[in-house]
């Protein structure tokens, strides 16, 4: 978080987390195809020649003033595959708000709980008080044939309250819902930050 | 809130003309001083604060995004190997021109391009001072009072910046 009063600019950083091949890059390039091209950077993608995240993804989002400041939302992701837990805590670090992207599908369920609980320890490692962190769940491929029960998810993965959404992020479906929850969540957050 | 209140941030960075004044000057300096053709400054998660020399065609904020992953990574290699120390610099050797990637406190980095003929040595004695200088100005309490005029009459802070997303939102 970082406010610039010579520029009147609010910067804030959404980091994209989840297991690998969960739709984390999807959703960044929906948000990249659907936004207005003046108002948003290049898709920054480092990725291997197999073309999965090596290191991450990243997007800016320039929205119109509000109360005379003007946020710019820089978007991240992180890269899924087990092999790169230091890349993910590097990424994470400085994060306001944190999308935990989630497979449905239910050969998915280990590795969406074994990430969801290292985004907790990358985070308790920054100091950062857990229960106080803007979170959003995105329940992504609700398509997919063996797609687990929402219900049963949010009881696996222990969401405790964090506003969860369901997703087709391929079709585009629930990617912009879960932006503006993180970002209302976040915001949220500023405001309890400032402080006189 | 009232329309007359005035804000800072408990967490994170908050930058008042006066800081971003006190930057521009030393980021000048610094310029002059290697001499550097393009100096980049940028917070720590990419966000691009100013830039000096010639642009070109860089794109700005790809670059940010770039150095500060850049050099965040060079910080996570230097922790897990234990010989993590504060004002690291990463340096990238070219042709005709050599990059330097320079931490500037816990809020900021730098890119930095010199053409060959600085002395390299030089150049890093002199962007470890700088970053040292600018950490300094950042984390010294600021004279000046910011304000943000955070009445938004009937809508909620929240609201305001859905709408602000569903405005730049094209489908």
């Amino acid at each position: 978080m970082h406010i610039n009063w010579q520029l009147r600019q609010l910067n804030l950083k959404i980091v994209y987390y989840g297991p690998a091949l969960s739709g984390k890059t999807t959703n960044i390039e929906k948000i990249h195809d659907s936004v207005d091209p003046r108002r948003r950077s290049d898709l920054v993608s480092l990725k291997t020649k197999e073309d999965r995240t090596l290191y991450f993804d990243f997007l800016q989002l320039e929205l119109g003033k509000v109360c005379g400041l003007t946020p710019n939302i820089q978007l991240y992701t992180v890269p899924g595959q087990a092999y790169y837990e230091a890349s993910r805590r590097v990424v994470l670090r400085g994060a306001d708000g944190v999308v935990f992207v989630a497979d449905s599908a239910y050969s998915r369920l280990r590795a969406n709980m074994q990430s969801w609980q290292a985004m907790q320890t990358h985070l308790t490692s920054f100091g950062i008080e857990w229960a106080n962190f803007p979170v959003v769940v995105q329940f992504n491929k609700r398509d997919v044939p063996t797609a687990v029960p929402t219900t049963t998810l949010s009881r696996l993965l222990h969401v405790n309250g964090h506003p969860c959404f369901e997703a087709v992020a391929m079709q585009g479906q629930g990617v912009l819902p879960t932006l503006k929850a993180i970002t209302r969540s976040v915001v949220g957050r500023v405001q309890q930050e400032l402080v006189r | 809130m009232a329309h007359d209140e005035q804000y800072r941030l408990r967490s994170g960075l908050t930058i008042v003309s006066e800081q971003s004044e006190q930057l521009e000057e030393m980021l000048a300096q610094l310029q002059q001083k290697i001499p550097a053709n393009f100096i980049l400054l940028v917070d720590v998660t990419g966000q691009v604060v100013t830039t000096k020399g010639d642009i070109g065609k860089h794109n700005l904020v790809m670059l940010g995004s770039l150095v500060a992953g850049d050099l965040a990574a060079s910080q996570e290699i230097a922790r897990l190997t234990g010989e993590y120390q504060d004002f690291q610099i990463v340096l990238r050797e070219g042709q005709d021109s050599h990059i330097f990637i320079a931490e500037a406190g816990p809020y900021m980095a730098m890119l930095i391009q010199v053409n060959n003929d600085v002395p390299l040595g030089w150049a890093r004695m002199v962007i470890r001072q700088s970053g040292e200088e600018i950490a300094q100005v950042l984390t010294m309490p600021a004279q000046e009072e910011p304000e943000w005029d955070l009445h938004a009459g009937e809508d909620d802070l929240s609201d305001l910046f859905e709408d602000a997303l569903d405005d730049v939102w094209l489908e």
